[in-house]
């Protein structure tokens, strides 16, 4: 017999050079940017809609001076944070009954006014339903407020210069730390997560394929299918591990250049057990994680007989993946209880929580047990994908028992 | 006759709880050219898989080249399965080597000996061309490239022959013979009689999954007796008690068995009766005639339509 890791080689660097010299690599290299470009346009073009549609409009019936002060006000307090912050203001001519104007202008659908501002600086009107005081009443009221205190300290002829801070610069900040590595674990997870679970779903459409190329009866009837399945996920793990290199290396070089750019170069906030082992067990979980899964899929997804089937029985096993992402999701928050160790533990969110884990702390033996842990089930879940290959979809009946399904077998 | 180089006892396989193959015992002597005969659906595939070690049987042991296990002879054994499986996008060559490294032949020999065996078969233009762009027949040719490239002690064909044209089947033909001339041990499954007839010592004829007659081609002709054809000058007369009961007369000839006791009694009685002999002919059975006599009328008629899916209910 040829040794179970030859086998998988000569399967493995078949699947992978098949794999990267063909269209599926191209469309998996561009994958990210269309995913990414996609819920970016779509979140921004969304937002964007969402966030003109709740912008208020109050109408200003006041006299000139009093836009005037009003509208200065309001860029000065757009000026620190956004335009979107705070209602727009429209100037409306006043007529000779402000308050009936109001009345009048509130009522009118195409003028679409959510309040109506009469009066004076000193002694402003709102008008408008109950509902506005919280949002609308509460901005205008800060608008007024500087509109006023400007009057008062031009009266006074006091001009105060812009705050300047005496800085004291620290290396870093414990709080601003814990939120950037908290949004790095969680990007981190979610990373890991969507490259496998889009990689899987590939390598199992390739399964399928050579069922229906009959391809897969010369391999089982050459090599173990243990050796054809881990030959496998260690092709299509290889083509991922050269996708994220590729894609790394697009973003670390954009990343240079924009540092050089602006002629400040320095690395962003490192995770606490550092860059180069971060990266490591990134790698690492990112194997585990993408054998423990792929596996599952290819057990699964190797009944299918076509793509449409796979999708079918794909979904289960990505709802269920979806779950331990957010399983794991719950060990960078928390720092104990049932949930939080069943995330560490279990398999199939193990590795997404150990990442986390790498982002927030600096301890590192824990790692090592994780990986060996994590491995030793890519061991089993094989295992058991080629037996349930072998029973299923070869049709071979042989008894399986734990004993047996774990022995060497030919 | 040598060590077999497949030997098989009591396998029983079912699919469904439905009985495909019903205990076959086997043994295919090492160097011979040996043929598994049946209509669609009798077993055969069922049989050549678990024999490799594809499925394992429900029952029953089997050896391949020595070892219980058949994949630990992988290396050495070769086999092109009946629903042929190519990578489309791979070139000629590249699929050949492939499948040799598969067996553990390295990729750059797989290479040489791929080339070479398609230049040797007049399929130079095709080294580099990408299977998909290749007709089936060639396809087909191909992978039993691949089958063979790394030189195995055992081949195992099933039904090789279906899907390519005469051409092609005699060049076939050619390579098992070279092949078992090399002193490799060749199992092929086939529908057609008449491949088995002409390239094999020893067949198997299994139908509704089990064997029907194992043994040498000879023997399996030898089941039936010899059948004599006669004419006589003279239609009346006491040579006629010398026929056998069942003879039975067509178109001025008598056909009947050659009686056990041989020819020269029946020569004996029917030149004593005044027969007259005009002709006299003694034919052996082919296997066709044979597989008959022992598969049955309905197995036979279903391998010549090649229709015998529902055979193996039936029997």
């Amino acid at each position: 017999m040829m040794g179970l890791l030859e086998a998988a080689w000569v399967i493995a660097r078949r699947d992978f050079l098949a794999t990267v010299y063909s269209r599926t690599f191209v469309i998996f290299l561009m994958m990210p940017l269309l995913l990414f470009g996609v819920a970016f346009a779509a979140g921004q073009a969304g937002e964007r809609a969402d966030q003109e549609a709740r912008q208020a409009q109050v109408a200003l019936v006041v006299d000139s001076q009093t836009v005037a002060a009003l509208q200065q006000a309001r860029d000065a307090l757009v000026a620190g944070t956004s335009e979107l912050n705070f209602p727009r203001l429209s100037v409306v001519a006043p007529a000779e009954h402000p308050d009936t104007q109001a009345q009048a202008l509130l009522a009118d659908d195409s003028g679409a006014y959510s309040a109506v501002v009469t009066g004076t600086l000193d002694h402003p009107v709102l008008t408008g339903p109950a509902k506005i005081d919280d949002y609308i009443g509460r901005r205008m009221a800060l608008i007024l407020d500087e509109a006023r205190a400007r009057a008062a300290l031009a009266g006074a002829h006091i001009a105060l210069p812009p705050t300047q801070f005496r800085r004291v610069l620290t290396a870093e900040a414990a709080g601003n730390l814990h939120s950037v590595r908290h949004f790095m674990a969680r990007s981190a997870q979610v990373i890991i997560f969507t490259i496998t679970l889009l990689l899987a779903t590939m390598m199992v459409t390739n399964l399928i394929e050579e069922k229906s190329n009959k391809v897969i009866e010369v391999l089982a009837a050459s090599v173990p299918l243990d050796s054809v399945f881990f030959g496998k996920l260690v092709a299509w793990l290889g083509v991922s591990l050269l996708g994220i290199t590729l894609w790394a290396g697009v973003l670390a070089t954009l990343y240079l250049f924009t540092q050089v750019l602006t002629q400040w170069v320095s690395l962003p906030v490192a995770p606490a057990i550092g860059w180069p082992i971060f990266i490591l067990l990134t790698l690492l979980y990112f194997t585990s994680n993408f054998m423990l899964l792929g596996a599952v899929f290819l057990s699964v997804g190797a009944q299918a007989s076509n793509v449409k089937e796979i999708q079918t029985v794909s979904m289960p096993i990505t709802m269920m993946q979806v779950m331990f992402l957010l399983l794991a999701g719950t060990t960078i928050s928390a720092t104990g209880g049932a949930l939080f160790w069943t995330a560490f533990i279990f398999p199939l969110s193990s590795p997404l929580s150990m990442i986390a884990l790498a982002v927030q702390s600096e301890t590192l033996w824990p790692h090592l047990v994780a990986l060996v842990w994590q491995f030793l089930w890519v061991a089993i879940f094989v295992r058991v994908a080629a037996i349930m290959f072998r029973q299923t979809v070869m049709k071979s009946g042989g008894k399986v028992s734990l004993f047996t399904a774990f022995r060497a077998k030919a | 006759m040598g060590a077999p180089a497949i030997e098989a006892r009591g396998l029983v396989k079912s699919f469904d709880g439905k009985e495909a193959v019903r205990g076959i015992d086997i043994a295919v002597p090492e160097g011979s050219i040996y043929g598994i005969l049946g209509p669609n659906g009798a077993g055969k595939t069922t049989t050549l898989r678990m024999l490799l070690g594809i499925i394992e049987p429900d029952s029953g042991t089997r050896t391949l080249l020595g070892h219980e296990r058949p994949l630990e002879a992988a290396k050495i054994v070769g086999y092109l399965p009946e629903e042929r499986g190519l990578y489309p996008a791979m070139t000629a060559k590249e699929a050949i080597a492939f499948m040799g490294a598969l067996r553990g032949l390295p990729l750059d020999i797989g290479r040489k000996r791929g080339e070479i065996l398609l230049r040797q078969n007049g399929l130079a233009d095709y080294v580099d061309k990408p299977i998909k762009t290749l007709s089936k027949g060639m396809a087909q040719t191909i992978q039993l490239f691949g089958t063979i490239v790394h030189k195995p002690k055992l081949v195992v064909l099933d039904e090789p022959f279906s899907g390519l044209d005469a051409i092609n089947q005699g060049r076939l033909e050619s390579l098992i013979r070279d092949e078992a001339a090399a002193g490799t041990t060749i199992i092929f499954s086939t529908h057609v009689i008449h491949h088995a007839e002409r390239l094999c010592e020893r067949i198997a004829i299994i139908a509704g999954g089990r064997i029907r007659f194992e043994g040498l081609v000879s023997a399996a002709r030898d089941r039936l007796r010899p059948q004599v054809r006669l004419k006589a000058r003279n239609a009346e007369g006491g040579w006629r008690g010398a026929l056998p009961a069942d003879a039975r007369e067509a178109n001025g000839f008598w056909q009947f068995e050659l009686p056990k006791e041989g020819i020269e009694p029946l020569l004996k009685g029917l030149m004593d009766g005044g027969a007259g002999i005009e002709e006299l002919s003694i034919e052996r059975p082919g296997l066709h005639d044979a597989f008959v006599a022992i598969a049955g009328e309905a197995a036979a008629r279903e391998m010549a339509d090649g229709v015998g899916a529902e055979f193996g209910k039936a029997a």
